[in-house]
């Protein structure tokens, strides 16, 4: 079930990335996105699980550069980084399973995982896409306050980390 | 690098981007990254606290005996979401029935029991370490533990019975015992004839002598005594072939758990050492106290490679008393003669178990007419070095490992025989 999961999680975001792309007259890099998508699923068949990483962080820079650089579609682009973390949440997820002892451990881990994961997706994407739908004048004062705001919640990350460490 | 710290990274990228080039579709994709980072936060564990207990069915055991492993593990601290359990093993360790390592849920003050067996080859295990991981619902955040349990399992090597061995030392401890002592006194065999002395019984005269001269003699016997046993097991590297997986070690160990095993039962003091890597003394005692030392000493012994235990020369003599009894285990190498002629110039009696390395690599090589030509050429090496040896007075007894060994001494012994070669 997790590996459904792994590679519905692979294609849906790479084919959102491409798709977005290839829409925005790119075919050359949705080509390039397509090729990485299947040698993503070559490395799941591979159990490399480090390129689980390269590919988050492909998918991150991809849909980040397409909304930023490129004006692309905010929902393609949207769906390939959340399908990416999805990704590259399940390669970790499946490699934990190995600890499970019977079927009945991993199918009950495997089930409350995927619940969890998959509501948590579809509640980033509906919330993105809410905060793209009412759009506001985002100006100075806003990004001054969210920047104070971001600071300040980076530093409570860190102590709280370092607490626990 | 923690999970975490890459989701927060990314997240505070996309954050700090959106704000400088004032872009709100890339504050948006943060949203998702944003809501599994304190997603992961909100749920992140504590700190395990953790109670764990540790049974073994058996703690010593012959090799391959499967014995049972119940673990207790008791949350003493707060509900864990997702804890990953693993009771350490040795890689030598096989799980049979069972598992060894648990994903559970574990609520506050509950306990999840587990039991698996296992089973191994020889050698002494320390089963001391339970690993618990513990993690958030996404395994974002994770806090590891080693928590000690306290256990072992020695896995003995298998002790054959044997008959008994005949030894001969020149010199017997004072406590009475089955080894002849070379001296008269009480005892069963026949040793000479003295003159009468008042106290002897009149049994013992020898009325055949007394009636050829005018006084009465008579019999004496030969007693019987304990005696010292020094057992030298041969763990060099060099000597102990690999064929086929196995190590012809393996027998050599066999070989010594057995003789020290019938040493011991004789009631003789025995001793053991172990010279390979480094020498491994096991100091002389008696009875099932010092087989079970012993026995604890072969269990985990490994051959080893050292530059200056490369050869027998260095063999420590002095830790064997005068005269006493040595029994050198080893498949014998061409520049061991000297010291075995040493050894037995000094007043040793030498006895050498030496397991057939010839025999043991020809069994996992292909029946080849070049094999078969090239054993035949190592036999006649090793005959001619194992004729040298048992003309200097070593008692030798040379096993073929394709049979139990106890079959082999008692092919050795069996027509009293003083060392022979099958």
């Amino acid at each position: 079930m997790t590996l459904f999961a792994l590679f519905f999680g692979i294609v849906m975001g790479i084919g959102s990335l491409a798709w977005g792309y290839a829409q925005a007259g790119l075919p050359l890099f949705a080509r390039w996105i397509a090729f990485f998508g299947a040698v993503w699923l070559v490395a799941v068949w591979q159990r490399w699980r480090w390129f689980a990483y390269v590919g988050l962080l492909f998918n991150f820079l991809a849909a980040a550069l397409g909304l930023w650089l490129l004006n692309l579609s905010p929902g393609w682009m949207f769906a390939g980084a959340i399908g990416g973390l999805l990704a590259w949440d399940l390669t970790d997820f499946s490699h934990r399973l190995r600890f499970a002892a019977s079927d009945e451990e991993r199918r009950a881990f495997e089930m409350r995982h995927l619940v969890r994961i998959s509501m948590l997706a579809m509640l980033g994407f509906g919330l993105a896409s809410l905060a793209m739908l009412l759009k506001f004048q985002f100006n100075f004062d806003w990004a001054l306050l969210s920047a104070i705001v971001a600071a300040f919640g980076i530093l409570q990350l860190v102590v709280w980390l370092r607490k626990r460490d | 690098m923690s999970r975490a710290f890459i989701i927060s990274l990314l997240t505070f990228a996309l954050l700090l981007t959106g704000l400088t080039v004032l872009r709100g579709s890339l504050l948006a994709m943060a949203i998702p990254f944003l809501l599994y980072l304190f997603y992961g936060i909100l749920f992140a564990p504590d700190k395990a606290r953790l109670d764990v207990h540790r049974t073994l069915s058996a703690e010593r055991v012959s090799p391959q005996t499967p014995v049972v492993v119940s673990v207790s593990v008791t949350n003493c601290g707060e509900t864990l979401e997702s804890l990953a359990i693993e009771d350490v093993l040795s890689t030598a360790l096989s799980v049979e029935n069972g598992s060894n390592h648990h994903l559970i849920s574990l609520g506050k003050d509950k306990t999840f029991n587990f039991a698996y067996t296992l089973r191994g080859p020889r050698g002494g295990y320390a089963l001391d370490t339970v690993r618990a991981e513990a993690s958030d619902h996404l395994g974002l955040l994770r806090s590891f533990q080693l928590i000690p349990a306290f256990g072992q399992l020695f896995v003995f090597p298998p002790v054959a019975r044997l008959r008994q061995i005949p030894i001969r030392p020149r010199r017997t401890r004072v406590y009475a015992g089955s080894i002849p002592a070379r001296t008269g006194g009480a005892g069963v065999e026949f040793f000479g004839v003295r003159n009468y002395q008042p106290g002897d019984p009149p049994r013992a005269i020898n009325w055949h002598v007394s009636a050829r001269h005018e006084e009465l003699y008579s019999n004496e016997f030969q007693q019987e005594r304990v005696a010292d046993v020094g057992i030298i097991l041969d763990g060099r590297q060099r000597s102990n072939i690999y064929a086929g997986g196995h190590s012809l070690f393996e027998h050599s160990i066999i070989a010594a758990a057995a003789l020290a095993d019938s040493f011991l039962a004789q009631g003789n003091r025995v001793g053991l050492l172990v010279y390979g890597q480094y020498l491994e003394w096991t100091w002389p005692g008696y009875g099932k106290l010092q087989r079970e030392k012993i026995l604890h000493s072969l269990s985990h012994t490994t051959p080893g490679i050292s530059q200056v235990f490369d050869g027998l020369q260095y063999l420590p003599t002095r830790m064997f008393p005068p005269e006493s009894q040595i029994v050198l285990v080893s498949p014998l190498m061409e520049d061991d003669y000297l010291t075995l002629v040493q050894l037995r110039a000094r007043g040793y009696q030498v006895m050498v178990v030496s397991p057939d390395p010839v025999a043991f690599e020809e069994g996992f090589l292909p029946s080849q007419p070049e094999v078969r030509l090239a054993a035949r050429v190592v036999r006649i090496e090793r005959e001619l070095m194992l004729n040298r040896i048992q003309r200097a007075g070593v008692q030798l007894i040379e096993w073929n490992v394709s049979q139990p060994f106890d079959q082999a001494t008692r092919l050795a012994f069996g027509r009293g025989v003083q060392g022979s070669r099958k």
